[in-house]
């Protein structure tokens, strides 16, 4: 499903972000990436939805060379790769539902479908009671929520999440986390980055830790330091 | 959207519209002035008529010349009866025989064209049929230089003034796309195609542009009966007329250039913001 092949990112001022990073995501795998801040996982993040460009190196996404795309192909890679944010990045003056649905119309859909993936997107994230409200309405995990059924709404093969959990307290935290492992399970590919270390040891999932730009350990259940 | 850009789209508009006016003032004054320019060949009394009919057919062959008339001795004199009788101060002493000589009047489709053919026929002179050849060349020259630097001068100023519509269209939109960038973040981020995230901030360029374009056409048709009355007696000695299918091609003009620069300034400014 993700593939990075010998990946290098070096800014122009001569700092290498990633070094060489080889790493391979199967369909319906759930990985963490973790790793200092400045570690590189945010890198791997904007390659995967080409908002940045590898300097050398492939990167492969659903079978697709996302370095090769031609422009105008970006925003269908991006439908299929659904992305989630330590900030959560809502638009604050539309409700939940608005926030949810304008993913469908940005996307060229319309009527009918947008209100039933909607609703069907919601009720994913257990927030149709509070689809009228909105954002400075609701808690930080209901806000989450809210970018997860977003980021869904498309049905994606991946979700990425760049520290989903970074705002939100232990309890809620968790509630989160359940619900991505919950969208893992109905079969989508979850690349999680994260510093939260009790959560990646009580799942156990597979973990891949960047250190410097490297990948310094790729373990199947991995925990959160070696 | 400002008023502020509104109003300068309006003024370059406007500068559009008197340049446009001016030019085709100016257009049909030439070409009138320019059907006016002649060239009066004076053929040598003992040229044989052959002679004479070879050189107006050669004359005519001239892409250049829109008609040549052969005047004869006779008429020559009849014209100048015809003028002396409706003249009452002009009188015409009884003279023996007809001192005036027969010639060739040369219409010209180019005026600017009239030097060049002045001296290719003065250089006949003297060869037996061409007596002599008078062309008025300064004021084909002044008319034309005058046409020059106008259209110059026009062409700059409203290249000028363009520039300015097209960079304060740019700062308005890039000022509505600041406003909305985190909705733009969002539309990138899930999958929006470039154009979905270009045209309403195109629209919205376009829109500043039509209401410009309505507000200076509102201006000029409002001003164009005074104007017309105060100019008529500068006008009176030129038939130009400026009429309905006139107003209609200005309209056109200056709507489509509004929308024009209108989309243009936005598609620049979103550009810049997409390509960040």
């Amino acid at each position: 499903m993700i593939a990075l092949d010998d990946v290098s990112k070096r800014y122009p001022n001569g700092t290498f972000a990633l070094r060489d990073v080889d790493l391979r995501v199967d369909s319906g795998d759930f990985i963490f990436l973790v790793g200092a801040s400045g570690a590189g996982k945010s890198t791997v993040i904007r390659l995967l939805i080409r908002e940045e460009l590898a300097t050398t190196g492939r990167v492969v996404v659903d079978g697709e060379d996302v370095g090769r795309m031609p422009r105008s192909r970006v925003g269908r890679l991006r439908r299929k790769v659904g992305v989630v944010f330590q900030d959560f990045k809502l638009l604050p003056r539309k409700t939940v539902a608005e926030n949810v649905a304008f993913a469908l119309i940005v996307t060229g859909h319309e009527g009918r479908l947008v209100r039933e993936e909607t609703e069907r997107a919601l009720s994913l994230v257990g927030l149709t009671a509070r689809r009228d409200h909105f954002p400075s309405q609701l808690s930080g995990g209901e806000q989450q929520r809210t970018a997860i059924a977003r980021a869904l709404v498309n049905r994606p093969r991946i979700l990425i999440a760049d520290e989903p959990t970074g705002n939100l307290d232990p309890v809620t935290s968790w509630e989160i986390i359940k619900l991505l492992t919950r969208v893992n399970d109905l079969g989508t590919t979850l690349v999680m980055a994260t510093h939260n270390a009790e959560i990646v040891n009580a799942l156990r999932r597979r973990v891949v830790h960047l250190d410097h730009g490297m990948v310094v350990r790729d373990e199947r259940e991995g925990l959160y330091a070696a | 959207m400002s008023l502020a850009s509104t109003f300068t789209v309006t003024l370059m508009l406007l500068l559009f519209a008197f340049f446009l006016t001016t030019d085709r003032g100016l257009q049909a004054a030439v070409s009138v002035l320019e059907s006016k320019v002649e060239i009066a060949l004076f053929l040598d009394g003992n040229a044989k008529v052959s002679e004479i009919l070879a050189l107006k057919a050669r004359i005519e062959a001239d892409p250049a010349v829109s008609r040549v008339e052969y005047v004869t001795k006779e008429q020559a004199l009849k014209r100048l009866q015809d003028i002396a009788d409706r003249r009452k101060d002009f009188v015409l002493a009884t003279i023996d025989g007809n001192p005036l000589p027969s010639s060739l009047e040369i219409k010209l489709s180019d005026a600017r064209q009239a030097k060049r053919f002045a001296e290719e026929l003065r250089a006949e002179v003297g060869a037996g049929v061409v007596a002599d050849v008078i062309d008025n060349p300064q004021v084909v020259d002044q008319l034309l230089t005058i046409t020059r630097v106008l259209s110059v001068g026009g062409v700059a100023i409203l290249a000028m003034m363009l520039f300015v519509a097209l960079f304060v269209i740019v700062n308005t939109i890039r000022i509505a796309v600041h406003a909305r960038r985190d909705e733009i973040e969002i539309m990138q981020l899930v999958g929006a195609s470039d154009w979905f995230v270009r045209w309403p901030f195109i629209l919205e360029g376009m829109l500043v542009g039509a209401l410009g374009a309505v507000v200076a056409l509102s201006v000029v048709f409002a001003a164009s009966g005074p104007v017309t009355t105060a100019m008529l007696d500068f006008l009176v000695t030129l038939p130009i007329s400026l009429g309905p299918e006139f107003a209609f091609q200005l309209a056109a003009s200056v709507l489509g250039v509004a929308l024009l620069v209108g989309a243009g300034g936005a598609t620049l400014s979103v550009r810049a913001h997409l390509a960040k």
